[in-house]
């Protein structure tokens, strides 16, 4: 076990690379908490995690906006990408797999990558459809993957419309699945309409809805902890 | 006064009888396509078929204008980019960009519009969609056109991810790339004006508040936009997208005849901030009234615009096809039965 100091001195280091966006300083954190022997679970949620939790707290603020949040998500994946493999299974009661994409129509990926992040954080096994998704390829994707989760996101009200006809396909084949909606033009309203389990609230492209998704694993992992 | 002379007028800043109930995004309705028997990938590809549909909303429901284009892809398209008009789709499916024109930091240097740039993709399509609905409508109603803002048509031609991170990391660089599509912008506008349109409006949809700080917006966004209303002779509004309070003031100053927004900016404080002698249209919610909304929330939603002071009864965004008949009815009825009472 490294020493608490210099096990801090990490800590800081990634969270503040992904405050300020500096990759760098991210992979760099995150090979000096290999090397000292920090546990990779704890460098991703009390480093790379906590920085995007304040990422949150900015964006909330109007101090940051969606190119910093961009570039904040890109020094978390720098640093995330580098710790996963050394990661343990964690049990925070949400592991499993999920479909997510962007429907047909709409070629906008921003609120979709976000997300997908928070999965990736958390363990997920993610499978990306990508954008522009023919809404049949959601329905064969999660029967093929029998997977717990799907998620639909649309920038545009021209597009998010696709996504009832993808809830019903789904639903009727597979009762169990949970379907999570977002993007810019949808709601909590038409998700209950439209019989989604879940709404990614915040109209900007999901942001701050995956952020604090994530901030919530940290939450529950630290709850576990303290327990323990 | 006839519809028209109306919508004229106001552009004008001269008195109406009541404000208008129009648009200068998109409102081809599914009612109207079905009429005339057409598929909705086909309208883009065809001038007459375009026409005819966009004339169908001022027919049916006497929405007091006619627009052409369709879909948000002419510019791009005519700049090189590949389009998706979803051919096979059985619903209704935007045309979208199958091939981007810049494919790294590196290519934001290296384009350039193509020489004859105004006979390029659909810009002569549009040129005769905009002759064919002037001569069917055009006595009686104004006909319109749009183009994309120079921010808005760059998330076309290269991905809007990088774009954002650039605008951020490379300013001189993405500044440069925009005054390009401001070119290409005014390029197209001159041709809708040759046509024969009243005005054109220009959606800078993707520089909304929600995405680009109002900081990032005055700065980058604004010099480009300026350029293009600048260059606009027609009347011309600016929409934007989202949340615009914070912007509405540097919307003005971009140099439009009016401004656009949607459901998001509190128009009354907008009408504040600008002054009583403001062009501002939109604040309408195009999906979850209009659409989803039933006629009386239709009624409600026309005349809480007026009252919080637009100019005009617009939607926020393009009309989605699937809007029911009826709503339509009432947003037009209420608006000439309320809109001359303020």
């Amino acid at each position: 076990m490294a020493d608490e100091a210099r096990k801090k001195e990490i800590l800081e280091k990634m969270r503040n690379g992904v405050i300020q966006y500096d990759e760098d300083a991210c992979r760099e954190g995150a090979n000096e908490a290999l090397e000292a022997g920090l546990d990779a679970n704890e460098a991703i949620f009390d480093g790379l995690v906590s920085g995007m939790e304040e990422v949150g707290r900015l964006f909330e603020a109007q101090e940051y906006f969606v190119p910093e949040i961009l570039m904040c998500a890109d020094a978390l994946y720098a640093g995330l990408d580098i710790l996963k493999p050394h990661c343990k299974q964690m049990d925070l009661g949400v592991k499993g797999s999920v479909v997510i994409g962007t429907v047909e129509g709409d070629v906008h990926d921003i609120g979709k990558n976000l997300v997908k992040m928070m999965f990736d954080v958390a363990g997920f096994h993610v499978y990306d459809l990508g954008r522009d998704v023919p809404l049949d390829k959601f329905v064969d994707e999660q029967l093929k993957t029998d997977s717990e989760l799907v998620c639909l996101s649309a920038m545009m009200t021209t597009s998010m419309v696709g996504m009832p006809t993808v809830i019903e396909k789904i639903k009727a084949k597979n009762p169990n699945c949970m379907i999570m909606i977002g993007g810019a033009p949808t709601s909590k309203d038409l998700a209950d309409k439209w019989g989604a389990d879940g709404y990614a609230e915040d109209a900007s492209n999901a942001l701050k809805e995956a952020i604090k998704m994530v901030a919530f694993l940290k939450k529950l992992r630290d709850e576990k902890a303290a327990k323990q | 006064m006839n519809s028209r002379e109306r919508v004229l007028k106001v552009f004008k800043k001269e008195a109406v009888d009541r404000v208008p109930c129009f648009s200068g995004m998109g409102n081809i309705t599914e009612t109207g396509i079905k009429e005339l028997g057409y598929k909705f990938a086909g309208i883009h590809l065809d001038a007459k078929q375009m026409a005819e549909t966009a004339a169908t909303t001022y027919k049916l429901f006497g929405y007091e204008c006619g627009v052409v284009p369709v879909d948000l892809c002419v510019e791009a398209e005519a700049m090189g980019c590949v389009i998706n008009v979803y051919p096979h789709a059985e619903g209704i499916l935007y045309p979208t960009i199958k091939e981007k024109l810049i494919h790294n930091e590196a290519e934001m240097d290296t384009i350039k519009l193509p020489e004859g740039f105004s006979e390029k993709g659909r810009i002569p399509l549009m040129r005769e969609a905009i002759g064919l609905l002037k001569a069917d409508i055009g006595k009686d109603v104004v006909v319109g056109s749009y183009v994309l803002g120079p921010f808005t048509l760059a998330g076309q031609i290269m991905e809007l991810n990088d774009l954002l991170k650039l605008s951020f990391k490379k300013a001189d660089k993405v500044a440069k790339l925009l005054d390009l599509c401001a070119d290409a912008i005014i390029l197209t506008a001159k041709e809708y004006e040759k046509a024969g349109v009243d005005f054109i409006t220009v959606r800078e949809m993707g520089a909304t508040s929600d995405v680009l700080s109002p900081r990032v917006f005055k700065s980058l966004i604004l010099p480009p936009l300026q350029k293009v209303m600048k260059a606009i002779s027609a009347y011309s509004v600016l929409h934007i997208c989202g949340k615009t309070n914070e912007i509405v003031t540097s919307m003005m100053e971009a140099g439009p005849t009016a401004i656009s927004v949607e459901q998001k900016n509190d128009v009354a404080e907008s009408r504040k901030k600008l002054g009583p002698d403001a062009i501002i249209f939109g604040n309408m919610d195009a999906y979850n009234v209009l659409v989803s909304g039933s006629e009386d929330v239709v009624r409600q939603s026309v005349r809480k615009c007026i009252d919080d002071g637009v100019s005009g009864v617009w939607p926020g965004c393009d009309i989605w096809p699937t809007v029911p008949p009826q709503n339509m009815k009432a947003m037009v009825e209420e608006t000439i039965s309320y809109g001359g009472k303020k």
